[in-house]
């Protein structure tokens, strides 16, 4: 919302020497925030008053004139223009050179220079109204036509922003800092906090007297509810003309484009205390006006030419016939000010909150009246609003004569009363105030304040009584901006000691995140929590038991996650572009539409949700050989990851295939006898189906909260030998479907005092290998407890070894 | 014989000095000090010697034996340093090579340093369901039933439990405060807490506003606790976070759950308070709304207001780290994109 410092100044004596930026600091602290203050004056810099001395034409160009022009500095200036409505003894808005106009209205502003205009010097330029944004005050109404300044009077010189009142500061305020203050959508309201803030005198609006032997007018409200008061004035004597300069210029200032007198009045009101007023042509309003709801289906066609179908949950103004506005929200077009009027009601009401708010919703057509009864409006304001316009009517119609009257008021507000504890009071603050203090702050904003023993009473004023403030620590916040949030001194925080705080499973799933990071080279990525459609298909390959939102990003992103993978591959198919091997996790929560359960609170049943880390690991891999160095990174991974992380080690097995995964290139794993995750190479066709071009991926998931932490770190010291240990390594040739796990168990089989250990080196098959075989290196580790052992006791155990695989697996020492 | 000794000197002398590895030497050394050696020889010939110049030529034997011996030790040092001499063109420009390429979102490493900054403060971390119920969500935060927020333009409601009453309608939480709300009824007062999680709005998104974003939830109740500790607070937690000192404000704001509530602002750290483009030229960043919890949120956690207040903030994540890094367009954060993460090891 935008306000005039000149405007709120009707209101309360700012000083002139105050500091702006002080001003605009003090209301963000205690008010409401203040987003930025425009000094209007200053665009209008180096722009003043010039007198058309003469005009003639250019010897150069057809469309241009050269005008001789006093500028208010002695001699006349050459002023090259192309204006079409150029005459001499014409005042006009001249840009000397070294200000700033928006050529033809568009674009950044740019610097006016002394330059020739086809081969005649021009000292500056006359300016459109568009070209020093006053294009809503002075609207243009032919071609090329510059502003005409005749009507102010002004000395050649005068600056323009002097001559034309826009020597102002506007106050930009975010709306959201004030949603629960109804009393400050308006001049007035902001006046009476600054007048709180500062201390100084308010200004009251002269209340309207009712001339006697006013007849009423037929006013019924159906729904006292909807709408707690209504105040109709019938008004003879008006006409469609332009409001007076002075107010024109308010409304541009707030940002209101000015139409005529009878609109600007309303808006004028609005803008000045906040409260929303309307008027209809009189002539246009059968008998009566009845605030009713509006019947199911019921039409009309809004000032801004919507054609609505009402509901019954919508409140109308109607006559005697039919709607004729939509209630709080707008005006119908047929009913309101028409270029003919001359006989206007105007409609002062009160409405209730939540239906405007829904109403203006339901057809999307939120307006400045209805923002403003949306924050629920005390009923009471309807009387200076009332005062205002009548005021406004009086001095722009002079010939203005009231024929009707009504003010029905079925529901009184009731203002807020509410004890508090000085004591408490004292406490929470943290911060002794005296009771006087107390009382001053909590006046100086209207409310009433008596002291009994340690009780305060507190009546609050109507404005604040619509629901803002309510309950005792409202008031605590009252006296605390009052008396201003930086001037409490900061107090220390005391801490209990109450024993170490040891959350394991959540220590357990940082250090996983930790060590995928930083250990295992992936990098930690965010994605939404809902999955497109497509990746859904091709990676799940089905969407049964997956939850749906139902107001999605995208009708293809409705899928509530389920799983981490599909977005990760939609994460790999971007990558893919910039990068040949990358590796990527996600921990989040997936959801599915069963196992619901009420975790927290009986009455509620939430769905299964769980936490999970899925990775992706993309390369170039093309051979088979290729596949299993990416299969044996990946399976690496999760087989350390329990040591790293300290938590109960994995079992690897094949008991369920993942959809996604290739037929043979896959495992689970499993903590005890739960199953907490997978991994496997992405089959071809999944892959395809994601539209994955180049790059073999390998995915894996794990069920985060399947694992089991250590309740500290765990293994066991190893004594370090005393005599060497010897890694023998053994080559041998094995049929191809023998595996590294048989390979170890035979070798393993039998006990063997000697042997320390067996481990995988090396896997080939090619050229050399006869069919059907493949070349495996395995390493044995050889030592003794008690002795270095000779070169034939080494020997002699490793020939054990090899003697046994031969035995139970055919192995052929390679070379031998 | 004493022609002999000095012959096999010399030529000792010039085979040490020619050898050109460690094996050379060590036959060299055989050849003259080994049982086979030539000095050896002449040794063996001392007992032939007449015995008044058996002592001078000892003496002389072991004068040259000594002599070779040390040349051998001497010629093998010579060798050992030149076999790890390095040429004199190594380039020490060519860039190291780095370790695994991995790190975590810029956003996690955040709310991991808020985690350890909290947990030094005695704060528990507490973590908790993303789907929630109306129930949690609005109605024990003191949202008024036709909050704007409740309608659908702001909350992703469950299909096919979008309807009925507040515990039957289902929703991507909107915030992280009904959790925290759970954490209250589930314990025992006095406690204090952080509550780390994504949160999600239906809205339209821009290089400022997104749809799913990180939040993190502080929470002090106790019997007595005033707003201006809740400063020294945020203050000291800013401060670890951005490691210098970090001015913090506290005005008037207004939120449903707090009462009073605040805006907390810092300083610009961009500009250092003079105002820039970051700040809109205020010198003040808005980071978090926060306040002391309201009666009725309280109430709703089983407490009694008057016994009990305390102080509540809610830090939006990415604009923090926005700050802290520069970042311009809020999107990116959800964006997978390897060439934006790979950027915050």
């Amino acid at each position: 919302m935008k306000l005039s410092l000149n405007w709120i100044k009707d209101y309360v004596a700012i000083p002139d020497d105050m500091d702006l930026s002080r001003f605009a600091y003090d209301l963000t602290m205690s008010t409401v925030e203040v987003e930025a203050t425009h000094d209007i004056g200053a665009a209008f810099n180096k722009i003043v008053v010039g007198r058309i001395l003469a005009v003639q034409p250019h010897p150069n160009a057809d469309k241009l004139r050269v005008c001789q022009v006093d500028t208010g500095d002695g001699a006349p200036h050459d002023i090259v223009c192309g204006g079409s409505n150029l005459a001499p003894d014409m005042l006009v808005a001249v840009a000397l050179p070294g200000s700033f106009v928006r050529w033809h209205g568009e674009g950044e502003p740019v610097e006016i220079k002394q330059t020739k205009l086809r081969g005649v010097d021009s000292y500056g330029m006359i300016c459109a109204s568009s070209e020093i944004g006053l294009a809503d005050l002075f609207p243009p109404r032919q071609e090329s036509e510059i502003v005409d300044l005749t009507g102010f009077a002004a000395a050649p010189g005068t600056g323009v922003a002097a001559a034309l009142g826009l020597d102002d500061i506007v106050l930009e305020i975010d709306n959201k800092s004030m949603t629960n203050r109804p009393d400050l959508w308006g001049h007035y309201g902001m006046a009476r906090e600054i007048a709180a803030l500062y201390d100084l005198p308010l200004r009251s609006i002269p209340a309207y007297t009712v001339p006697a032997g006013t007849p009423g007018f037929p006013v019924h409200i159906d729904d006292p509810d909807g709408c707690p008061r209504y105040i109709g004035v019938r008004m003879e004597g008006l006409s469609v003309k332009p409001a007076p300069y002075e107010m024109r210029v308010r409304l541009w200032k707030v940002g209101l484009r000015p139409i005529n007198a009878l609109v600007d009045i309303t808006n004028y009101v609005m803008m000045a205390l906040g409260q929303p007023t309307h008027a209809f042509d009189a002539d246009m309003i059968t008998d009566c006006i009845r605030v009713r709801r509006a019947a199911d289906g019921e039409p009309l066609r809004l000032l801004n030419g919507k054609e609505l179908a009402l509901n019954h949950d919508d409140l109308v103004i109607a006559d005697a016939k039919e709607a004729v506005a939509l209630a709080g929200v707008m005006g119908g077009e047929k009913d309101s000010i028409l270029p003919t009027t001359g006989k206007v009601i105007l409609e002062v009401a009160n409405f209730e909150s939540t239906g405007i708010r829904k109403t203006a919703l339901r057809y999307d057509n939120r307006t400045d009246a209805s923002t403003r009864y949306e924050k629920a409006i005390d009923p009471e304001r309807c009387g200076p609003a009332l005062s205002l316009a009548m005021d406004l009517f009086a001095r722009i119609y002079p010939g203005m004569k009231v024929t009707a009257f009504t003010d029905a008021y079925p529901k009184k507000g009731k203002q807020a009363e509410i004890d508090v504890s000085y004591n408490w009071l004292d406490r929470r603050l943290g911060k002794h105030l005296t009771q006087q203090e107390i009382s001053h702050k909590l006046e100086r904003l209207g409310f009433r304040v008596t002291f009994t023993g340690d009780n305060m009473h507190v009546t609050a004023p109507t404005w604040r009584s619509t629901g803002d403030v309510s309950i005792k620590a409202d008031i605590m916040e009252e006296v605390a901006r009052m008396y201003g949030y930086e001037n409490f001194e900061p107090a220390p925080i005391t801490t209990t000691f109450t024993g170490v705080i040891n959350q394991l499973q959540i220590s357990l799933v940082r250090n996983i995140e930790e060590y995928l990071a930083c250990r295992c080279g992936m990098q930690e990525v965010l994605t939404y929590p809902w999955m497109k459609e497509e990746f859904v298909q091709a990676v799940l390959q089905s969407t049964d038991g997956i939850l749906e939102l139902s107001t999605p990003p995208s009708p293809e992103e409705r899928f509530v996650r389920s799983s981490t993978l599909p977005n990760l591959c939609q994460a790999v198919v971007k990558n893919e572009r910039y990068f040949d091997e990358f590796s990527i996790f996600e921990e989040a929560q997936v959801f599915c539409d069963r196992d619901y359960t009420s975790p927290y609170d009986e009455s509620e049943k939430l769905p299964s949700q769980r936490r999970h880390i899925g990775c992706a690991f993309a390369a170039k891999a093309d051979t088979p050989e290729e596949v299993a160095q990416l299969f044996r990174k990946v399976k690496g991974i999760f087989e350390n990851m329990p040591r790293y992380t300290h938590m109960e080690a994995f079992r690897f097995t094949k008991d369920v295939r993942p959809v996604w995964a290739d037929n043979t290139v896959w495992l689970n794993f499993f903590v005890g006898d739960r199953m907490a995750g997978s991994l496997g190479l992405l089959s071809k066709k999944v892959s395809l189906a994601c539209g994955i071009r180049n790059l073999t991926v390998m995915l894996a998931e794990l069920d985060t909260e399947v694992l089991v932490p250590f309740r500290s770190r765990t293994n066991a010291f190893v004594h370090l030998p005393e005599y060497p240990m010897t890694d023998y390594d053994i080559s041998m040739l094995v049929d191809v479907g023998t595996t590294w796990a048989d390979i170890e168990k035979s070798v393993l089989s039998k006990r063997r005092e000697l042997l320390h250990g067996v481990s995988f080196v090396d896997e080939y098959r090619g050229k050399q290998i006869p069919a059907g075989k493949k070349s495996l290196t395995i390493r044995v580790t050889i030592g003794s407890h008690d002795k270095t052992l000779t070169s034939e006791e080494i020997e002699a155990c490793a020939h054990a070894v090899i003697k046994t695989l031969h035995k139970d697996l055919g192995a052929e020492i390679r070379g031998k | 014989m004493n022609e002999k000794l000095t012959q096999i000197c010399a030529e000792g002398e010039r085979a040490v000095a020619s050898a050109k590895n460690e094996i050379e030497l060590q036959e060299i050394k055989a050849s003259l000090l080994g049982k086979q050696g030539s000095l050896t020889g002449i040794l063996k010939e001392l007992p032939k010697m007449a015995p008044e110049m058996r002592p001078a030529m000892g003496k002389e034997i072991n004068e040259v034996k000594n002599h070779l011996s040390s040349l051998i030790d001497a010629r093998r040092e010579e060798l050992l340093l030149k076999a790890s001499e390095i040429p004199a063109d190594f380039d020490t420009t060519v860039p190291g090579i780095p370790p695994l390429q991995g790190g975590k979102h810029p956003i996690k490493q955040m709310r991991d340093d808020l985690n350890d900054a909290f947990r030094s403060m005695g704060f528990e971390i507490f973590e908790e369901d993303e789907i929630t119920s109306e129930l949690y969500a609005f109605d024990k935060l003191n949202f008024p039933p036709n909050h704007p927020a409740r309608e659908s333009m702001d909350t992703y409601w469950i299909a096919g439990h979008d309807k009925g009453q507040a515990n039957e309608k289902l929703c991507l939480r909107p915030h992280l405060t009904g959790g925290s709300v759970r954490y209250l009824q589930t314990h025992k007062a006095p406690y204090r807490f952080v509550y780390p999680g994504r949160v999600y709005r239906n809205e339209t998104t821009d290089a400022r506003h997104e749809r799913a974003f990180y939040q993190y939830e502080a929470l002090i109740v106790d019997r007595d606790f005033t707003f201006a500790s809740g400063k020294v607070m945020i203050r000291s937690i800013l401060s670890k976070v951005f490691g210098r000192e970090v001015p913090v404000r506290m005005r008037a704001g207004f939120f449903p759950f707090v009462e009073p509530g605040f805006e907390i602002d810092m300083g610009c750290l961009v500009c250092g308070g003079k105002g820039c483009s970051v700040c809109k030229n205020v010198g003040w960043i808005e980071v978090m709304p926060g306040g002391t919890p309201h009666p009725n949120v309280l109430r709703a956690a089983g407490l009694d207001p008057d016994e009990y207040t305390g102080f509540y903030v809610n830090i939006g994540l990415d604009r923090l780290v926005m700050m802290r890094y520069g970042v311009d367009d809020v999107r990116l954060f959800n964006s997978a994109d390897l060439r934006f993460l790979s950027q915050f090891r």
